[in-house]
């Protein structure tokens, strides 16, 4: 048995290795040093933290909003987080291009009210939207097990002393639902960080991020090495915040028992 | 009647909140709907008349149909390959102990955090030197890896549910180790294996990034001429397949929340 998964164990680790083959540091001092890898990096952590934020703020009343109610509707509303999650990518993308676009649905919309057309394709706000809604489902997830976790009793409790229901959400619910929160922020975090469709799509000229820089070494400018020491660089992040991730379900990456 | 209003008025805002988001996640699945029964070649919302203009460019038009049934046989063979691979992963995990096992298990299951974009690039240069890169086993190989973590996850909840007694009957009653598995283990994990295949197929039905680097215009699968035909010249085509791609996780989303109903009773 033991074999059976050593094989591709053997063949990830070589496959990993290879991904490392050839660079010397050089290459790393090049990226640390050339303004234009700064300049990706920065647009990079810029784009993945807001958009990280964007995505709390539309699933943290998702979460709360599952949490309270009955088994039975949350199985049916959960449907509602698990389509987009299910969604491809390309769909989604290929919605917004029709939603944001210039003469598209929300524009003409917009147009009725009165307001000009805004630019929300091609440029930092088409990837923000994008990369948002890519991203809900896997915060919900995150949050959800630790808001349901909560014994209902404490909830009681609070509202016999008198508590008012913000004083409930501030003091009981949401410290308690930290965890999941952080969690999620995290694996939010490095989803967005290896984005590759979402901003090549959506996104202008100006709002390439380091997976598409990787890409654009290895199939525009054939520079292998240099893209293969952006990968390193971006594996090591993400390995960073897996770790922490998985210090805070402590020990599980992956949150099921 | 205040503080009765003043109690209600925050659940409101949150579940207005609530709602607002629903239907921000949903729209664009279904705003493609109305999209694809349009009747010509622009994009136009609502659709003048309806008609499957569309629907028949996509099942008639030669590299449409190709893609996707390359498609088809990439996310069939890839699932079968998850499955044997996922499958004895799993019980391996599950039933051995051994040094080093969460540190494997994390090893297995890290195809699900590393960035796309690394392991196509790792599978990249890898493939590259058997010259597999362009082939449909190279893209086979690629998404046997990647999905193979969806099916030890699932596999490995479904062997926890098993019930051990019954193997160690049939230990008892002098059955071989490997018909056990057979005919007790296998049997039982039905459920477990059938959702965890179905999710392999759809993640390897939908992927894009590693099969945009490891496929050549000959091999290239749907969603890569998807990637292509959004970044170069948006075609209103993709709103039928955008649909069907839709309608595919829809049905199997939905089979798995029915299968695992079945399983709880």
């Amino acid at each position: 048995m033991v074999a059976v998964f050593l094989s591709p164990l053997i063949f990830v680790a070589y496959t990993s290795l290879v991904g490392d083959h050839g660079f010397s540091l050089a290459y790393y001092g090049e990226i640390l040093t050339e303004p234009l890898y700064r300049r990706v990096a920065e647009i990079s952590f810029e784009i993945s933290i807001l958009a990280t934020i964007c995505t709390l703020v539309v699933a943290y009343p998702i979460a709360y909003h599952l949490a309270k109610r009955t088994p039975r509707q949350r199985a049916l509303l959960v449907i509602l987080v698990l389509l987009p999650f299910w969604t491809s990518i390309l769909v989604k993308s290929f919605a917004f291009t029709v939603l944001l676009g210039r003469a598209g649905i929300v524009n003409t919309m917009l147009g009725a009210l009165g307001l000009g057309p805004l630019p929300m394709l091609f440029n930092r706000t088409g990837v923000m939207i994008g990369l948002t809604h890519f991203l809900v489902p896997f915060m919900v997830f995150a949050i959800l097990p630790s808001l349901l976790s909560q014994p209902p009793e404490l909830r009681r409790a609070a509202e016999l002393m008198g508590a008012g229901r913000i004083r409930i959400f501030c003091a009981v619910t949401l410290p308690l639902s930290l965890p999941g929160v952080v969690a999620g922020l995290l694996i939010c975090f490095i989803l967005a960080l290896g984005t590759f469709v979402t901003p090549a799509l959506l996104g202008g000229r100006t709002d390439l991020m380091i997976a598409n820089l990787i890409d654009f070494h290895i199939h525009e400018t054939l520079d292998w090495n240099l893209g293969s020491a952006l990968a390193v660089l971006l594996a090591v992040i993400t390995a960073i915040c897996a770790l922490a991730i998985s210090r805070i379900r402590g020990g599980n990456l992956f949150g099921h028992t | 009647m205040e503080e009765r209003r003043l109690r209600t008025l925050p659940s409101f805002l949150a579940s207005t909140a609530a709602w607002l988001a629903y239907v921000f996640l949903v729209l664009p699945s279904l705003i493609v709907v109305p999209m694809s029964f349009g009747d010509k070649d622009e994009f136009v919302f609502p659709p003048h008349s309806l008609s499957l203009y569309l629907y028949r460019r996509y099942f008639f038009e030669s590299t449409w149909m190709q893609v996707t049934v390359q498609s088809l046989v990439v996310g069939l063979c890839s699932m079968i390959g998850a499955l044997v691979l996922g499958c004895g992963a799993a019980y391996g995990l599950d039933r051995y102990q051994f040094p080093g096992k969460r540190a494997l298990t994390l090893f297995l299951l890290s195809p699900i955090f590393v960035p796309a974009i690394v392991i196509a690039l790792g599978l990249y240069l890898y493939l590259g030197r058997f010259h597999l890169v362009g082939t449909t086993p190279g893209l086979i190989i690629s998404h046997t890896i990647i999905t193979m973590p969806f099916v030890i996850i699932s596999v490995s909840a479904g062997l926890r549910h098993v019930d051990r007694d019954l193997e160690t009957a049939a230990m008892v009653m002098g059955a071989s180790r490997l018909l056990i598995v057979r005919r007790v283990t296998l049997p039982l994990l039905r459920p477990a294996l059938v959702a965890g295949g179905l999710f392999a197929f759809l993640i390897s039905f939908d992927e894009v990034v590693i099969a945009y680097f490891i496929s050549n215009v000959q091999t290239q699968t749907l969603p890569v001429k998807m990637y292509s035909t959004i970044h170069w010249e948006i075609s209103p085509v993709l709103a039928a397949v955008s649909t069907l791609m839709s309608l595919l996780s829809l049905s199997v989303c939905l089979f798995v929340a029915f299968l695992q109903r079945n399983e709880q009773r």
